[in-house]
């Protein structure tokens, strides 16, 4: 056990994009736990494209200030417990930051099973697995026939949306950077087109991908990808939400997707924005279901391990310009 | 005796802002009703924002206006002469056949008024599918709850005076934006609002509705787009709801407008953003009926209407529309209505 707790933090908010020099790796005692607290041990971090949006001011949590060490959730353990109920050992998923120790009330603390392999617990049952599940389904509601397109699809979210969809019988299109990451949403994950955004004008790949246009899109991008599925959306079609990666890395943009609102009305679409914790009533049964379905083989879990704390940042960065398939976590 | 009607027709497809010159007069003979025929004289008819939209030449959820032939819209007239037994001479009727004095039917598509319900012109309004639009986008589309914060743009128009009268009827606390003081007045202390924003001298909008409705909004109603729907986002509380109806102040854009720059922020207050058309939600008719019926009996539902006299007049009140001029609902007193 180390005796000393290393700490990234966020020695200045991004302006423009994020770089290595806006954190720094520094060295603390490990906290002391006060009653009702427990000392936690950070496992696995999980690295996500909301990270970035919380450098740019206050979402469903208040924007982060320099400083500060980093936030960020996922996999820790209980190395120390004065709280009812929680034992050393017990696992647990918590917003630590990235630290390798974290002192932290015990309510706020959600207890998961110990299953193998613990990574599962942050890609498939975490939350990207159930925001790939709620966001399809209790968002989208796409209908057994109809086309499902998801941005960022070879990323954590996407990738899991995409086999959600195809279960439920739906034609999926995925859109992806670069003719790797497409040719794998296709021979791997069973998507029967992809598009690379990087190489091919996504209003017309789009156009080619979805003969009969598109019922559901969620969404990951925002900016210009948006636009072009806005463009080729059904009436009545739905439009998922999730998340704006082109948006959070680099200045703020000066006008949205055209077709907002003129689209929306004539089409009469619905465009609705939700986080994964909307819908955490249904969370055990989601567990269930996504449980089920890689216990038999229908849904392949891709992740992207890095390992060591001090790799956290470059991890994210990576993240940021996509070089991640499948979802990207540091081990600690 | 064969009968003629004068009828307005599009010259021309409207380029950006519709102007005079892209309608013509025009008169068409009609003949005699044949049998199970009758003959209609309109008297009201309405003009709406929508019919922008089906003077342009493309795929829509309406087919589009053809070059040389009478424009359509809801009026509502009386039978004159009639070989249907269904239909008297003196009867009431609405229809979709409005721009023209006088058409021969067999009745299909058109429906009764009765004009002991009140005045005949209202089912173009209130009554009408103004009413059912603010009725369908209010309580389906935005989930309108009691004691909401609701926002309204193009408030004092035939929807959205609808709208902030409906919402106020169900206690919530309503926000609207409107083009001049005298409308701003209309809606604080006639229908009733909370507060009124007059949008072209309040400076930014955002901040106005923010300190109207400090707590932020529960429900969107959007008749405008643009700044409207940006200052909108930026003060919806999370779960909130739009309503999307309608975009007044990009139906003359001669490419699509860019969208709000701060759309981003439905990820994060989880907003619904939804467009809707009122001829899908008919099956709310009779909730719609009954409600409207029992607020305007009570006093609870004021309307303002603003008229022009004549079919020659009805581009000009269509034109109307785009710089705000109207006040209420625009009607166009094509006929006059002997019982009046």
């Amino acid at each position: 056990m180390t005796e000393i707790n290393r700490q990234i933090q966020l020695v200045e908010l991004p302006k423009g994009k994020l770089s290595p020099t806006h954190f720094k790796l520094a060295e603390a005692p490990i906290p002391s736990i006060s009653e009702g607290e427990v000392l936690l041990k950070t496992v696995l971090i999980s690295l996500d494209a909301a990270n970035r949006a919380w450098m740019q001011g206050a979402t469903y949590r208040d924007a982060l200030e320099s400083g500060q060490v980093m936030a960020g959730g996922g996999l820790a353990e209980v190395v120390e417990s004065k709280a009812e109920g929680m034992s050393v050992g017990d696992l647990v998923f918590a917003d630590t930051g990235w630290q390798d120790y974290a002192a932290l009330p015990a309510k706020n603390l959600n207890s998961v099973p110990r299953l193998e392999p613990l990574s599962y617990l942050i890609s498939v049952y975490g939350i990207a697995g159930l925001t790939a599940y709620f966001g399809l389904l209790e968002v989208g509601q796409p209908k057994a026939g109809e086309t499902v397109v998801v941005s960022a699809a070879a990323g954590s979210v996407g990738s899991i949306v995409g086999q959600i969809a195809k279960l439920k019988g739906c034609r999926v299109v995925g859109i992806a950077g670069g003719a790797e990451k497409c040719q794998w949403l296709v021979d791997e994950l069973g998507f029967d087109a992809a598009v690379d955004y990087k190489n091919e004008p996504v209003h017309k790949a789009l156009k080619t991908a979805c003969p009969d246009g598109i019922d559901v899109y969620f969404d990951n991008v925002g900016g210009d990808i948006l636009e072009a599925a806005l463009f080729r959306m059904n009436d009545m079609g739905r439009i998922a939400c999730c998340g704006a990666v082109s948006q959070y890395d680099g200045d703020a943009p000066k006008h949205g997707p055209r077709g907002i609102p003129g689209l929306i009305v004539t089409k009469r679409l619905r465009v609705q924005g939700f986080i994964v914790s909307d819908f955490y009533a249904k969370r055990d049964t989601a567990m269930a279901e996504l449980g089920q379905w890689v216990a038999d083989g229908k849904i392949k879990v891709q992740e992207d391990i890095i390992d060591g704390l001090e790799n956290t940042p470059a991890a994210l960065i990576g993240l940021l310009a996509g070089e991640n398939r499948g979802k990207r976590m540091v081990r600690v | 005796m064969s009968y003629t009607s004068k009828e307005i027709q599009l010259a021309a497809r409207p380029n950006g802002e519709p102007k005079a010159s892209d309608f013509q007069v025009g008169t068409t003979e009609l003949g005699e009703p044949g049998a199970g025929e009758f003959l209609v004289r309109n008297i009201w008819m309405s003009v709406d924002p929508y019919m922008r939209g089906r003077m342009m030449d493309r795929e829509s959820y309406v087919p589009p206006f053809q070059i040389g032939a009478a424009l359509e819209g809801g009026a509502i007239g009386q039978v004159v002469k009639s070989n249907n037994e269904n239909f008297k001479v003196g009867e009431y009727v609405q229809s979709m056949l409005g721009w023209r004095e006088a058409f021969i039917t067999d009745g299909a598509m058109l429906s009764k008024v009765d004009p002991a319900n009140g005045p005949i012109e209202a089912n173009l309004g209130v009554m009408g599918m103004p009413g059912l639009t603010a009725y369908a986008g209010l309580f389906k589309i935005g989930e309108m709850k009691d004691g909401d914060t609701v926002f309204v743009s193009a408030a004092s128009g035939a929807v959205g005076s609808v709208v902030c009268q409906l919402a106020k009827a169900h206690g919530c606390f309503v926000v609207g934006t409107a083009g001049s003081d005298e409308k701003c007045k209309w809606l604080e202390e006639t229908a009733g609002i909370d507060k009124a924003i007059n949008y072209k001298t309040c400076g930014d909008l955002t901040a106005a509705i923010k300190a109207a409705a400090p707590g932020g909004v529960d429900v969107y109603f959007e008749n405008v787009g643009g700044e409207h729907l940006v200052a909108a986002i930026e003060n919806m509380k999370p779960m909130g709801r739009a309503a999307l109806c309608g975009m007044i102040e990009q139906y003359n854009a001669t490419e699509p407008a860019p969208g709000p720059h701060n759309i981003i922020q439905a990820v994060g207050k989880s907003l619904k953003l939804q467009g809707f058309i009122v001829s899908n939600h008919f099956d709310l008719l009779p909730d719609f009926v009954a409600e409207m019926s029992t607020l305007i009996g009570s006093g609870k539902m004021k309307w303002e209407q603003t008229v022009e006299e004549g079919i020659e007049n009805a581009p000009k009140a269509f034109l109307n529309l785009f710089s705000g001029a109207n006040f209420g609902k625009m009607l166009v007193k094509v006929g006059s209505d002997p019982a009046a």
